[in-house]
């Protein structure tokens, strides 16, 4: 197993190494007045990525962000694009296309007008704006005769359509959107982050993509970088985030997890795994109610005290030997699942467990 | 609401509640319409016969007709100047970053304090035969007429920096309004402060700039203090016309007429106004809304040239109050001279204004008026607003609505003119007293300028209030 995780990791590290970076922040602090938003952050996005900054609000995603975009010069440190140093390149000599939280529309122009907006600043001939107005909006699939609409009159998924050509056609190297999506309902939200994804991948840009949402962080990202009080918790791919959390706060923030209570590891054979002095974390999902094979399994007695029935799948809570408790979910099956009060037993793999030492804080 | 629930709410109504309804109906039938229909009579009808008398009088004027191209004249003129200087304050407060920018604003917020009479006289103070900016002037350029400051130019001067209380006011709340993060974005796209501010600040701005140019011209047209004060024999205007041809009694109907002409004008404008409000607010197309930050402008030149601007500006705006101040600590000599010297500075004015009565008359003459007439239209606006709000989708208080909306479409001269021919014979819907020249009229003017306003606070008030809650009251 450890074999196996080792080589998981120098694999890491050598497709890390064999892509070069196209965003390097080095050693960036960032002051608003005596107040030191971040410290030394260092970073590297590669390019063609999707990459995206979460975290709870006021951690820094932002403000790193809009720094990389230019709108807040950094008090130390530099950031690089390739190997050019843009850290006092003007905003719009940085080639990033930036999409606000609210997309920032201009409520007066016209869908044609807003897209143009940036060529007209670069005083672009007539001609080739309006070819190259016409060519963004057919990319993302906006019809002709809405071009001529005013933008209030749009959806949110078409407004978000407009924001994204608007940043498009002045063919950036970067997209960069600000929680896009946190303003809509969750119904449009879903629906966005998958049009959204298309729109990444037909055009193969690099976007950075701050979020404090992390269903939809796992769902789109190449990589992710989790951020706490200004400071990079981890950075790795969804799956590495989610399974192998480096620290207490990220397992704490990502996904539903349970906290073993420390009486409960040393009442039975989980004590011989969790290293003292230590807590112990298990996602609810990695709880398995249906046995499960393996030589680290750990089989505990347990009781159902609560159901809820969700149709695609059920959350139950267990009380354990001494009065702990856990939460797991099992996929409905079409059977009849556990009944409240039933007593049965859970397994869970040694393996699951994730550990941090007591002095870290979680979330 | 039908015929059998308004039968109800009729039903439920006691003895005083009656008399209390009747007396808003008299009111309103007495002193907002009879007046104003008056008004029509008494300019087309002689003798009871219709006549166009009026009409030909008028145009036959030359001094009236004149007044009414001056007062047009200015209107336009005040639609420029005012706009430009109006916009101008708000950008320097609220848009650009400007050092001082807080100071700058309490200087442009003066006009807030102090207006009409008040302010003409204070610019006349600075401006005047004898003002300090006409000393400072006339020793520059010995060979100035002293007497400079009068006529058309003098009016637009003044009521130009007087008249932009409504811009400060209105305008600066809808530039905070403006979602900063579409200044960002065109920022992002390369656009410059000024490009930002002309392609996407202004034009969010049109609606409310639009209507503050209909309520200048209106301002405008309707100007009395200045150009009675600094208007000179050259530039007179219809309001003070209208009021030098309402005290004579063979030219009331001339007076009536051209308070008409003003109505007029005024209706047409505020329902180009209504309508152009309906078509084009826009509303921003974001949820949320990130405040506005100010903008730096980077072009070094640029900088230091607004800079200067908003301090002349200050200085304009600060000089007529400074100087008020400043000469209410001085004798009666320096005052008239204009000149300072560390002698005549006394407090004997405030002194006087507390110890001597007649010193102290006028003050308490306007505070009783504003008393007696303030909880006179708090008290009908109450009523009304209840009686509005109880039989409200009703006719009958839809009606009510409108008649107290009046003296808000008409201007206010037109008002009084209807209030003075109408009572200056005994009226029987007055008991057959003769109001014009008495207290009374004024209070009762007093209270029908103000009724539209205070009965939107009221009505907005009712309308927040859980409709039992009123049943309980009741």
């Amino acid at each position: 197993m450890a074999l196996v995780k080792a080589m998981q990791f120098s694999l890491t590290i050598y497709s890390q190494s064999m892509v070069s970076a196209l965003i390097t922040f080095k050693d960036i602090q960032i002051h608003f007045g005596s107040f030191h938003a971040i410290r030394n952050f260092n970073l590297e996005i590669r390019e063609g990525e999707f990459f995206t900054f979460l975290g709870p609000s006021g951690c820094g995603k932002t403000t790193i962000l809009r720094t990389l975009a230019g709108f807040i010069s950094p008090s130390g440190g530099s950031i690089c694009l390739k190997d050019k140093d843009i850290t006092n390149v003007p905003i719009e000599k940085r080639g990033i296309g930036m999409v606000f939280q609210n997309y920032a529309l201009f409520p007066t122009m016209t869908v044609f007008e807003n897209i143009a907006f940036g060529m007209k600043v670069k005083k672009a001939a007539k001609s080739e704006i309006d070819a190259e107005v016409r060519d963004i909006a057919r990319k993302v699939d906006l019809k002709e005769e809405q071009l001529f609409k005013k933008v209030s009159e749009l959806s949110g998924g078409q407004q978000q359509r407009v924001a994204i050509a608007r940043s498009l056609v002045l063919k950036p190297s970067i997209l960069a959107l600000d929680e896009p999506l946190s303003n809509l309902d969750a119904k449009l939200r879903v629906q966005l982050r998958n049009e959204l994804k298309e729109l990444q991948k037909q055009f193969g840009i690099t976007t950075i993509y701050v979020t404090h949402d992390q269903e939809e962080a796992l769902t789109l990202s190449d990589r992710i970088a989790v951020f706490n009080n200004g400071n990079l918790e981890q950075v790795g791919t969804p799956y590495d985030i989610y399974n192998h959390s480096q620290t207490e706060f990220v397992c704490n923030f990502i996904g539903d997890i349970n906290r073993i209570d420390p009486e409960l590891i040393a009442s039975s054979p989980l004590r011989a795994f969790v290293s003292p002095g230590k807590v112990a974390y298990i996602r609810n999902e990695k709880v398995n109610l249906a046995p499960i094979e393996g030589e680290d399994v750990v089989r505990l007695a347990a009781r159902i005290v609560d159901r809820e029935y969700y149709g695609l799948y059920s959350k139950y809570v267990l009380e354990l030997p001494g009065g702990s408790r856990m939460k797991t979910i099992e996929k409905e099956n079409g059977q009849v699942g556990f009944a409240v009060g039933e007593e049965t037993d859970v397994y869970i793999r040694l393996a699951d467990i994730m550990q941090y030492d007591r002095t870290e804080r979680g979330h | 609401m039908n015929a059998q629930t308004l039968k109800n709410r009729l039903g439920s109504l006691n003895y005083g509640q009656i008399l209390l309804y009747a007396l808003i109906a008299w009111f309103i039938i007495a002193f907002l319409i009879i007046p104003n229909l008056n008004v029509y009579y008494e300019i087309f009808f002689k003798n009871g016969n219709f006549s166009l008398d009026a009409v030909e009088k008028l145009l036959s004027s030359k001094r009236a007709m004149n007044s009414l191209k001056n007062s047009f004249v200015l209107a336009v003129s005040l639609m420029i100047t005012v706009n430009v200087v109006g916009i101008t304050l708000v950008l320097l407060t609220e848009y650009f970053q400007i050092k001082g920018a807080k100071i700058l604003k309490l200087g442009f917020f003066t006009t807030l304090l102090y207006h009409g009479v008040v302010v003409a006289s204070s610019y006349k103070f600075a401006y005047g035969e004898n003002g300090l900016v006409t000393n400072v002037l006339a020793s520059l350029f010995p060979a100035m007429d002293r007497e400079w400051f009068h006529g058309y130019w003098a009016v637009l001067f003044v009521m130009t920096f007087a008249c932009t209380s409504n811009h400060i006011l209105f305008l600066g709340n809808a530039i905070r309004k403006i979602d900063f993060q579409t200044v960002e974005a065109a920022r992002g796209m390369g656009a410059g402060a000024f490009y930002i501010l002309w392609r996407v600040v202004l034009p969010v701005l049109k609606p409310t700039i639009f209507a503050l140019t209909i309520l200048t011209f209106l301002t405008g047209l309707g100007a009395m203090s200045a150009p009675l004060i600094l208007g000179g024999t050259e530039f007179q205007t219809i309001a003070p016309m209208i009021l030098t041809f309402s005290k004579s009694t063979t030219s009331k109907d001339l007076a009536a007429l051209l308070a008409l002409v003003l109505g007029l004008a005024t209706i047409i404008l505020l329902t180009i106004m209504i309508r152009f409000e309906k078509r084009g607010n826009y509303m921003s197309v974001s949820k949320v809304k990130s405040a506005l930050e100010k903008q730096k402008i980077n072009n070094k030149i640029a900088n230091i040239a607004v800079h200067i601007l908003g301090y002349v500006l200050f200085l304009i705006y600060v000089t007529p109050v400074a100087l008020i101040v400043l000469f209410s600590f001085t004798d009666a000599k320096s005052i008239a001279t204009s000149t300072i010297t560390l002698s005549s500075f006394t407090l004997e004015n405030y002194s006087l204004l507390f110890t001597s009565m007649s010193a102290l008359r006028p003050y308490l003459v306007s505070v009783v008026y504003a008393a007696a007439a303030s909880a006179g239209v708090v008290a009908l606006a109450l009523f009304a607003s209840r009686i509005i709000h109880k039989f409200k989708n009703s006719k009958l208080a839809m009606a009510m609505e409108y008649a107290l909306l009046i003296p808000w479409i008409l201007p206010s001269t037109l008002i009084a003119i209807g209030l003075i021919i109408t009572f200056n014979v005994p009226r029987l819907i007055v008991g057959n007293a003769v109001l014009t020249g008495t207290h009374w009229i004024i209070i009762l003017g007093y209270i029908i300028i103000h009724i539209p306003f205070t009965m939107r606070m009221v009505k907005a008030s009712f309308f927040s209030l859980d409709n039992n809650l009123g049943v309980v009251l009741d």
